[in-house]
């Protein structure tokens, strides 16, 4: 549709010829504006070669004169025969063989005549590296969507016909089925479907490149692909969707996993004939070797996809980032824990938690307000337990303000140990806070608060733990 | 296990990440995963452990999500000047 624009549409409401002009402009490459337009309003004959529309007036050239003789409202075909012809077309063009040898010759094929059926035969086969010509020396010009102008036409319409059917569901990449039907010879089937296939994820990509687009979603337009001759070669990159990217890079892992079998193999066939003991060792070696490196690359990609589940995960190396996986799963659960019951004390709320309410007010979370029996806990986190702080609130409350910092103190105190008490909730008040600040934003000045209330704290086994934890944090990441 | 770690960095010298420090790290998580903590074993594979990790952590962030929503809608169900309200912010920007 895209390639339409570049066209009047105007043409398209008026004969065929004309439409058909416009298509195969718009398909190719150098998509030289369809010069001859406007020229009569009507007829124009575009030439088009090797992906370049060589306009084509009627005026009375000789050479490139489309048959104008025919003068009709249905300008010569066979202009279009190199052209992009649309499905309707075909009709048309088919009734009008070539009569221009000389015409198609010259455009096409510099060869002579009898050459020229190799060469539209090629044409259609190659991909014409450079669109820009207007006689495209090479044959290959002729690509297959442009159905034989030349000698034999019936033997270009019958690569056209083929090729036609197969570029109606194209009509994305062109350049990806150009292409495809580039390598494969003439055999427009396998290579439009297999381009098909691929031009599905190139689209972008083959218009990127300059490659006609076959497809311009015209139903059944027969693209004549002159990709640029990159595109043959670096297509695959290119134009390459994105299964295309994956497979070459599944490929490629085969290909790097069979070098390391066949050498595995060479060793082992230069070991054979060392001896049999050593050949067993080196070979269990080897075996051990190739095992180890799997089992090494298998645990370095769930490391990295490990990683990219942390937020704000900078570290490098294996064991700091670790450390913030275990640190962070543990904040996840706390906050999961915390979230799931609010959400269960919400309803409940004016029941029991008045006295709290305005400690609450300061927002300073339900765990801190919660002087009663917490829910039963979730089965990996006796958190609840230690909400049943024996301690008054107030001065605990006197942070106010610092509601996620007081959610995540408990978290730093169950991130030291799993179990908790009420007697010794109040030791886990020690905000080791920095740990999980990285995962929630804290306001950093909070945290000291917290330690030196957690310095009136008695020190117990839990305190130890979580300071040896911290310590351990911080090692880690020094 | 401070202990341990200074000898053990000690021992290996130049790199202060050894082997066992991070299988140590493996355990730990094996423990924090419901699913792997049940089996205790030693055998559990390193790789197991990590893919387990990335599993749980998907699920802890789903349930977040979830909780999430059922929080708002509760907001939304409440004054804004209740304490409820305020509670339900604290945790919701938790």
């Amino acid at each position: 549709m895209n390639h339409h624009h570049h066209f009047v549409p105007d043409f398209e409401a008026d004969d065929d010829y004309v439409n058909a002009n416009t298509n195969s402009s718009s398909s190719n490459l150098p998509r030289k504006p369809i010069i001859g337009e406007e020229e009569d309003g009507d007829l124009m004959e575009l030439l088009w070669h090797n992906g370049q529309v060589v306009l084509q007036n009627q005026r009375p050239n000789t050479k490139k004169q489309p048959p104008s003789s025919s003068s009709s409202s249905a300008p010569p075909p066979p202009l279009d025969h190199n052209l992009f012809i649309q499905e309707d077309e075909m009709s048309s063009w088919l009734h009008y063989p070539l009569r221009d040898d000389d015409f198609c010759s010259d455009l096409f094929f510099p060869a002579a005549p009898s050459s020229e059926r190799q060469a539209s035969n090629q044409v259609t086969a190659a991909r014409p590296p450079v669109p820009s010509t207007v006689r495209p020396p090479e044959p290959s010009s002729m690509r297959p969507p442009a159905p034989s102008s030349v000698k034999p036409p019936v033997r270009n319409f019958m690569n056209f016909s083929r090729l036609r059917g197969d570029f109606t569901g194209r009509g994305e990449s062109g350049p990806s089925t150009v292409r495809e039907s580039a390598k494969v010879n003439p055999s427009a089937t396998p290579a439009s479907s297999a381009a098909r296939e691929s031009d599905l994820g190139s689209r972008s990509a083959v218009d990127g490149g300059g490659a006609y687009t076959v497809g311009d979603n015209r139903k059944g337009k027969a693209v004549v692909t002159t990709e640029p001759a990159r595109e043959n070669q670096g297509t695959s990159s290119s134009v390459a969707s994105k299964s295309e990217i994956e497979t070459i890079v599944d490929e490629r892992k085969r290909k790097e996993r069979e070098a390391i079998d066949e050498t595995e193999c060479r060793n082992e066939e230069a070991k054979q004939g060392r001896g049999s003991s050593s050949t067993k060792r080196s070979r269990a070696a080897e075996v051990h070797n190739l095992s180890e490196r799997k089992r090494r690359d298998r645990i370095n990609e769930r490391m990295k996809a490990l990683q990219e589940l942390i937020p704000r995960c900078n570290k490098s190396d294996k064991a700091s980032m670790l450390d913030e996986a275990i640190e962070y799963m543990k904040s996840l659960q706390l906050q999961i824990q915390m979230m799931s019951m609010g959400c269960g004390m919400m309803p409940m709320m004016y029941t029991g938690m008045q006295q709290y309410m305005p400690h609450m007010a300061m927002g300073m979370g339900m765990e801190m307000g919660m002087n009663r029996p917490p829910p039963p806990p979730p089965p990996f986190m006796p958190f609840p337990n230690m909400l049943a702080s024996q301690r008054p609130l107030p001065p605990q409350t006197r942070m106010g303000g610092y509601p996620p910092v007081q959610a995540s103190d408990p978290s730093r105190v169950y991130g030291s140990n799993q179990q908790f008490d009420p007697n010794s909730s109040q030791a886990q008040f020690s905000a080791y806070m920095d740990p999980f600040q990285q995962f929630r934003s804290l306001h950093p000045s909070q945290p000291p608060q917290f330690q030196n209330q957690a310095a009136s704290y008695p020190s117990s086994s839990r305190v130890s733990s979580s300071k040896e934890s911290e310590d351990h944090g911080n090692q880690t990441t020094s | 296990m401070s202990s341990r770690r200074s000898s053990r960095s000690r021992q290996s010298g130049s790199s202060r990440i050894s082997d066992d420090q991070i299988s140590d790290l493996v355990t730990k998580l094996q423990h924090l995963i419901p699913e792997l903590r049940r089996r205790r074993s030693d055998k559990v594979s390193a790789s197991k452990v990590l893919q387990e990790t990335c599993n749980y952590i998907r699920n802890l962030h789903r349930e977040v999500d979830d909780l999430s929503d059922r929080l708002s809608e509760l907001l939304a169900s409440t004054d804004d000047d209740s304490a409820e309200a305020a509670i339900i912010r604290s945790l919701l920007n938790y």
